[in-house]
């Protein structure tokens, strides 16, 4: 007797605690996701079944663990956002979610989310939409293994993933084409964007505007307007990236404007026109990065101060390092350069000169770009020798005076 | 007479013209801080007494570069214009401007400005409540 009252007590306890599996099918009672919310209470799973689903900005406004079944379509039929998440403790996974509308005041998005926390969105399927996801005013939100295909119209495109006044978001594994910005940053603090790729985006692969203390890190940018732009920022770690083919004019690989404190380590730059573009930074930390086959690898403007540039390896690139006045206040060191040809007669693997980056002909078409034409001639050609022999008009003060003999292994 | 008729044509074709330019979305990149212009809602433009144009992505950008100060500019027959934000990629002179101070509006680069050629639409545009109305005199000496 006691038994049987117990047993049935701890079944209604179980039934009242317990979360509840809602599931959407297309030709079931539930037929789309907006009735499985408002038949749920936090902390329920709603199971999307595959198919295609109309979904005119549906909100989640209720703690929901919500998966997709064999990638289930949400379209926004060119009509409103796809989806909107406003509560908390939020999983959303594997659906396609496509077709949103594109506007020209409002920014639209598939996947927006606001003024929330702990928000959980992986393996999903953005397409057409204006924004990929949009995140504002939020914390601990993690983006992981979502791929993202802008309209990829220069007129009409969003960010594939965008946030503004964001905190502790970690963005991971993500695939992001065709939009305006891969991955876009607007006052977002002590976040992480590790593995992504992202290519063949309009402007650039990721973008930083007044975002403190972010770390990014093996991440893939190729084929972008420009890779990377990190702006008026502090704090920023770029580890392990490639940049890759960023070809065009004005077109960078890593764009550095007014930024400061910042760290650029065992970072790849191959085929792009410049490498790395700094202008007004502070305190830049380059070292052990990989310069192949660019144009220029790297272009350091005289306003920059503070910057340590040490044991990259420059390979192959039609201009190493130039400026458009003196760097003074910046220290090449312990690089390796191709163009050195200088000795190393005490055999340490260090050569016994300096070596000077700039060359005459890197100076003399920064007065004249006209003159790249002359470019690889004999003409050139002699001038540099002469210049380095005799430095007269290169900026004395820019010179490495440990310059490797060898290659550094990255 | 022909030759010397066509010349002189020639000639007035090539002159000086000071003309505001189109800005290229997408291509162009901003002048002050090396941005390619994408935006079709902001976006600012100077053409100096040369007639040589200045392109930025947003009018806060435009303004940031004025302030660095340029001998070119202080001429008084340079020409100043902006992107009427309520009709895209339409450039109109700044003389003329109401520009909307409001957060909701994210121009690119952080300034939250937008530019209506009247009053009255930059009124109507409102959306927060501590939204601004500023001249193009006020928003320089607002900087």
């Amino acid at each position: 007797m006691k038994a049987s009252i117990l047993y049935l007590f701890f079944i209604i306890l179980s039934s009242l605690t317990s979360a509840n599996t809602i599931t959407v099918a297309q030709k079931g009672r539930i037929n789309n996701l907006g009735k499985a919310i408002a038949l749920a209470k936090n902390g329920d799973t709603i199971i999307v079944q595959k198919g295609h689903y109309p979904s005119y900005n549906t909100i989640i406004n209720k703690s929901l663990t919500i998966l997709g079944k064999d990638f289930p379509v949400l379209d926004a039929g060119f009509r409103e956002e796809v989806i909107t998440i406003l509560a908390r403790q939020v999983k959303l996974d594997g659906f396609v979610i496509k077709n949103s509308k594109v506007g020209s005041l409002r920014d639209y998005a598939g996947i927006r989310i606001h003024r929330t926390e702990q928000v959980h969105i992986s393996n999903n399927k953005l397409m057409n939409n204006f924004f990929g996801i949009y995140i504002s005013d939020s914390k601990h939100v993690s983006i992981y293994n979502n791929s993202t295909q802008g309209t990829n119209s220069a007129q009409n495109s969003g960010n594939g993933i965008h946030m503004w006044q964001c905190q502790d978001i970690k963005i991971n594994n993500n695939y992001s084409s065709g939009h305006r910005d891969g991955i876009y940053f607007e006052f977002v603090k002590k976040s992480t964007i590790s593995n992504n790729r992202s290519v063949k985006n309009l402007r650039y692969g990721l973008h930083f505007m007044f975002s403190d203390d972010n770390l990014y890190r093996g991440n893939t940018f190729k084929n972008n307007g420009s890779g990377v732009a990190v702006m008026y920022s502090k704090r920023i770690r770029m580890y392990n990236n490639l940049f890759l083919e960023n070809w065009g004019s004005s077109i960078y690989g890593l764009l550095l404007k007014d930024i400061s404190n910042c760290d650029i380590k065992h970072n790849r730059f191959i085929r792009n026109t410049t490498g790395i573009y700094m202008e007004g930074c502070q305190g830049i930390n380059a070292c052990n990065n990989q310069f192949l086959n660019n144009g220029w690898a790297m272009r350091v403007l005289a306003n920059c101060v503070n910057g340590e540039f040490t044991r990259n390896n420059f390979t192959a690139n039609s201009f190493d390092v130039t400026t458009n006045g003196s760097l003074n206040l910046n220290n090449f060191n312990n690089n390796y350069w191709d163009k050195y040809e200088g000795y190393d007669l005490n055999k340490n693997g260090i050569g016994d000169i300096p070596y000077h980056p700039i060359s005459l002909y890197a100076q003399l078409i920064e007065q004249i770009p006209q003159s790249v034409m002359l470019m690889r001639s004999f003409m050139v050609n002699l001038l540099d020798k002469v210049e380095r022999a005799i430095p007269s008009l290169t900026p004395e003060s820019v010179k490495d005076n440990h310059p490797k003999m060898k290659p550094w292994e990255i | 007479m022909k030759i010397s008729n066509l010349l002189i044509i020639c000639l007035f074709l090539f002159s000086c013209s000071r003309k505001p330019e189109e800005i290229h979305f997408g291509t162009d990149a901003c002048d002050h801080c090396k941005m390619t212009i994408m935006d079709q809602k902001y976006g600012a433009e100077i053409v100096t007494a040369k007639g040589k144009v200045l392109k930025f992505d947003s009018a806060e950008c435009m303004v940031d570069f004025l302030h660095i100060g340029n001998e070119e500019l202080n001429n008084p027959k340079t020409i100043y214009l902006t992107i009427n934000t309520a009709a895209p990629g339409q450039l109109i002179e700044t003389s003329t401007v109401s520009f909307l101070k409001d957060k909701n509006f994210k121009s690119p680069m952080g300034g939250n400005l937008a530019s209506f050629p009247s009053r009255q639409l930059a009124e109507n545009n409102k959306q927060s409540a501590d939204a601004q109305i500023m001249t193009w005199d006020e928003l320089l000496k607002s900087r």
